[in-house]
């Protein structure tokens, strides 16, 4: 227990050096970029109108006051890490003055909610269909499978997103094409709000997991036919154990250990947003905000996406690290 | 066993598909992307371009940059002093909307008086009165951080509301265009309600939700996450502005984010969206050949020219570009026919003279101006030519007719209005001699400058965020390329605003003239590119004066025109004399106007504005756009 709670005490400071740095790095990158926001907004409000040009030196400088960006570097880097360890990411410099920590609240369940939904599922079917593939090589509709999962594999995301659009939005629509709920239904836990989640989320649902399976499919196919290959296997079908308790509990079990690092990795990853599906299927998450931001130059806000991704993956990456030993006896605590 | 197996797998799979299918069957109207509950004959349904909104509850537009503009609060909730459409409008193109009358200014330029309209009402049964203009400015200089505190701040020193209906603006210095503040081209100073906010304690954290509504038009509900907007019409809409022209035919409206331009074509397709306000030229050709889509103009070139003119921008703080003779030779290195059909497919009205050919211009500086361009001859440094070639817009109608068909047409004049007249020549000859007579000397193929380094242009484009725009760049920095000059793209994405603002650039595709449209005094933009504002190098330019540009005469014409009032036709003259100014001196090449497809669904509704009926803009993130909903109608 005493060496458990060692590496525990080694791998949670690992944790929070990597966590320092990548938000230290974040940090510094941010405030590289050439973008002003300043000079965002400036050019958002006097686009289209007639303001003088001495008006617009006097605008700058109240911008410049009401954003914070007045101090020294030094002053503003030691005010963000005080607010972080706050919790506090401070106001959007583009939608001013709406807290950083609201925009996210509102962006991360949309996110979570697909991005975990699709995952598991992709997880669950790829290894499931990848392992029985691997199992039964002779099985020819699960070579058909491993086919299509190959063919679609290297597809790039948005030929088949716009195809799902195409195919269930037009020449068949019996799909929503956009948004994360219809239209005018209140959002809350009421049926028609409810439903009409669920139905906008499958055709970007549908399009991460037709992507996403091929790579599960394929990865735990691979390791079932080395396993299949185990000694252990074979003396169990030599002893005439149940193929069913060979696949679940000799093949499956073992070959699934690296899978459930991967899967800690994805979920830990989904805190990053899916730019690309929120995109083109127009559904609201953190990854078009953090894309929204980056073009606004809004740092606040560009900071508190990658720092919340940074704290997803590193917690994930430190389960999985803690619960190994405890999971899998061949790794050992020393 | 295995058997068995797979025979599970295989219920399972279809078990799924049908779930996945009923799933989606249960709700058709979900599907079609329509709000729920409301008929979609009272409906009209637009693009909001601003896309998905990051801080939907937010309503004060008079706080800088919080919330959306184009949602519908600016087009049908908030109302302001005057408006000027872009086109001919329903009654004339200056509209009194919230004034009674146009302003009426004192000798020297230094107070403006107002006569409100009386009997208009806030949404929530409140009058409108002197007291809410007197507010609006008040609270924007007391705090200097909102929307239009900079403007107000620098210009009034008091508003005084003798009574309900009179507002006479105190002003610090003169200024004959001081009305223009609160004159809607695309936006203006909005009108605030002054008993919502004299009861608020930090109005720039004031979120104004529910917005009371000044328009025809109320909140009725909207998308926490930003996705889409309705607005209700108003029972009391004969209490607004808009109500001169009668009832609005829409009893909702709904302003969403359709998302990128496929999905647009394709709710547009699925009768979900029935205007699009803007979309790629290759999307409005397909939406052309469905029977329901109208555009601006009934073929080709659809799109509506917007009083805005893209052109090539010089920073004339460069080396290079101090040189007259270099900005004119790189002009004549220009094939507007090639840039107009890598920029728009050929749907573009083409300028040669640095006014938009939209609106009231056309009749006003570019038609009359055509027998000047013509005589207009350019020395350059070996010999005079004369540049100006009046067939160019003919050209481009010849060119694509093969392709088009009977949608390009065949009389001069709707030749012109739709492409334009004429531009210059491409004479690489004269582009020669002017380099040389500036010092430049080709060896090999590659221009060398006066210093003896490599001429090197780099052109700055927006890439995918202005994909008609950067086409066109690319397209020039070829044709640069051809001649031996080192042109390369530079490609600034989200970083143009900034850049453009420091002069960080060589040159860049973008404007720094925008106009009325409708009306064609010039100061909107010619104001600001007086000497007194022009930014040291490295210092940040305030807007227009993108190119950085300042000459004696410029600034004569500009202190003339602050002389004069808004409407004296002196105006105009004045304008035709920027024009020859810049034609001789070449500060920004004008290419063409920029033309916004906005793509009009007849399924529904129909009288929308085009150019056969110019009574509005029809462009959906437009204030002016509010007057469309009095005109359109229900289709049979």
């Amino acid at each position: 227990m005493r060496g458990y709670l060692a590496y525990f005490a080694k791998r949670f400071g690992q944790f929070a050096l990597v966590v320092f740095i990548g938000v230290n790095l974040a940090y510094v990158i941010t405030h590289a970029t050439p973008i002003d926001p300043v000079e965002q907004s400036i050019a958002v409000v006097t686009s289209f109108g007639n303001t003088a040009p001495e008006a617009i030196e006097h605008m700058r400088r109240s911008l410049q006051e009401l954003y914070g960006l007045k101090g020294t570097p030094w002053e503003q880097y030691v005010t963000f890490w005080s607010r972080i360890l706050r919790g506090d990411f401070g106001p959007s410099l583009s939608a001013f003055p709406t807290p950083v920590a609201a925009l996210i609240a509102r962006a991360l369940p949309w996110t979570a909610g697909l991005l975990i939904v699709s995952t598991l599922i992709t997880w669950v079917l790829g290894n499931l269909l990848g392992g029985l593939a691997g199992y039964y090589q002779k099985n020819r509709s699960l070579k058909l499978m491993g086919v299509v999962a190959m063919a679609l594999h290297p597809v790039p995301y948005y030929i088949v997103a716009l195809a799902l659009l195409v195919a269930f939005g037009f020449l068949w629509p019996i799909l929503p094409i956009g948004g994360g709920s219809a239209m005018n239904v209140p959002q809350g836990w009421n049926w028609p709000f409810v439903s009409s989640v669920v139905t906008h989320s499958i055709l970007p649902a549908l399009s991460l997991i037709l992507l996403g399976l091929g790579s599960w499919f394929l990865g735990m196919r691979s390791l079932v036919s080395n396993v299949v290959t185990e000694d252990y296997v074979i003396y169990a079908e030599v002893a005439g154990v149940d193929s069913r308790r060979i696949l679940g509990s000799y093949v499956m079990r073992n070959a699934l250990v690296p899978q459930v690092t991967g899967l800690a990795m994805s979920l830990g990853g989904i805190f990053n947003g899916a730019v690309i599906t929120e995109k083109v299927f127009g559904y609201p998450g953190l990854g078009s905000l953090l894309v929204d931001a980056v073009y606004a130059g809004d740092y606040g806000l560009v900071l508190g996406v990658t720092t919340v991704s940074i704290l997803g993956v590193s917690v994930c990456v430190l389960v999985i690290d803690l619960l190994y030993p405890l999971l899998d006896p061949r790794v050992q605590v020393t | 066993m295995e058997e068995e197996t797979m025979k599970r797998i295989r219920a399972l799979l279809l078990a799924a598909c049908a779930l996945t299918l009923v799933g989606s069957l249960v709700s058709p109207a979900e599907a079609q992307g329509i709000p729920q509950n409301i008929p979609r004959k009272e409906l009209v349904i637009l693009e909001n371009p601003e896309g998905t909104i990051k801080n939907a509850g937010w309503f004060n537009i008079w706080a800088i940059n919080a919330g959306s503009q184009s949602n519908g609060l600016q087009q049908v909730a908030l109302d302001t002093l005057w408006y000027i459409d872009p086109e001919k409008g329903i009654d004339g193109a200056w509209d009194n909307s919230l004034a009674a009358d146009k302003p009426v200014y004192n000798a020297d330029f230094t107070e403006m008086r107002v006569k409100l309209r009386r009997g208009i009402f806030w949404s929530d049964g409140v009058e409108f009165s002197s007291a809410d203009v007197k507010a609006t400015v008040d609270i924007m200089i007391k705090n200097p951080s909102m929307r239009f505190s900079a403007v107000l701040i620098s210009n009034v020193a008091s508003v005084e509301t003798p009574d309900a209906e009179t507002v006479i603006f105190k002003l610090k210095k003169p200024n004959s265009r001081f009305h223009a503040n609160f004159t809607v081209r695309w936006a203006g100073i909005w009108i605030l309600p002054k008993h919502v906010f004299e009861k608020v304690e930090d109005p720039v954290k004031f979120d104004f939700n529910k917005p009371v509504s000044l328009g025809a038009y109320t909140l009725h509900s909207f998308d926490p996450d930003g996705k889409w907007y309705i607005w209700q019409r108003r029972e009391d809409w004969q209490r607004t502005t808009l109500g001169r022209f009668g009832q609005p035919a829409p009893r909702y409206l709904a302003y969403v984010d359709p998302g990128p331009p496929d999905k647009r074509v394709i709710a547009q397709l699925n009768k979900e969206l029935d205007v699009i306000h803007d979309i790629a030229p290759e999307g409005m050709f397909t939406l052309a050949k469905n029977k329901a889509t109208r555009a601006w103009f009934k073929g080709f070139p659809y799109g509506h020219p917007d009083p805005t003119l893209p052109a090539v921008v010089f920073n004339t703080q460069n080396e290079h570009f101090k040189n007259r003779d270099v900005r004119w030779a790189l002009a004549l290195l220009v094939d507007p026919k090639a840039v107009v059909m890598a920029a728009y497919r050929g749907a573009a009205t083409i300028s040669a003279i640095a006014v938009p050919p939209t609106g009231v211009h056309p009749e006003a500086y570019h038609l009359p101006m055509e027998a000047w361009l013509k005589d207009f001859e350019l020395d350059t440094g070996k010999r005079k030519i004369k540049p100006y070639d009046p067939t160019v817009g003919k050209q481009i109608a010849d060119m694509l007719r093969p392709s088009m068909g009977e949608q390009i047409p065949g009389d001069a004049n709707e030749i012109a209005r739709a492409f334009g007249t004429g531009w210059w020549k491409p004479d690489p000859q004269a582009a020669t001699e002017l380099l040389e007579r500036a010092g430049y000397k080709k060896q090999g193929n590659q221009w060398m400058g006066p210093d003896g380094k490599p001429f090197t242009v780099r052109l700055m484009v927006e890439g995918d965020l202005r994909p008609v725009m950067t086409r066109a760049g690319t397209m020039i920095v070829q044709q640069w390329r051809q001649f031996g000059i080192d042109a390369k793209v530079d490609l600034a994405q989200g970083t143009l605003l900034t850049r453009r603002a420091a002069g960080d650039f060589d040159s860049f595709i973008g404007w720094s003239v925008e106009t009325w449209g409708g009306h064609n005094d010039l100061s909107f933009f010619m104001d600001s590119w007086h000497s007194q504002f022009v930014a040291e190098p490295g210092k940040s330019q305030p807007l227009r004066n993108w190119q950085r540009w300042s000459h004696p005469q410029l600034d004569k014409l500009i202190e003339q025109t602050r002389s004069i009032g808004f409407d004296d036709p002196k105006g105009v003259e004045i304008g035709k004399e920027y024009v020859k100014l810049m034609v001789n001196e070449m500060p920004i090449i004008p290419l063409m106007a920029y033309n916004v497809f906005t793509a009009m669904d007849t399924t529904y509704w129909t009288g929308w504005p085009t150019a056969d009926n110019p009574y509005a803009n029809p462009v959906t993130n437009w204030g002016n756009s509010r007057y469309m909903f009095v005109k359109i109608k229900p289709a049979n």
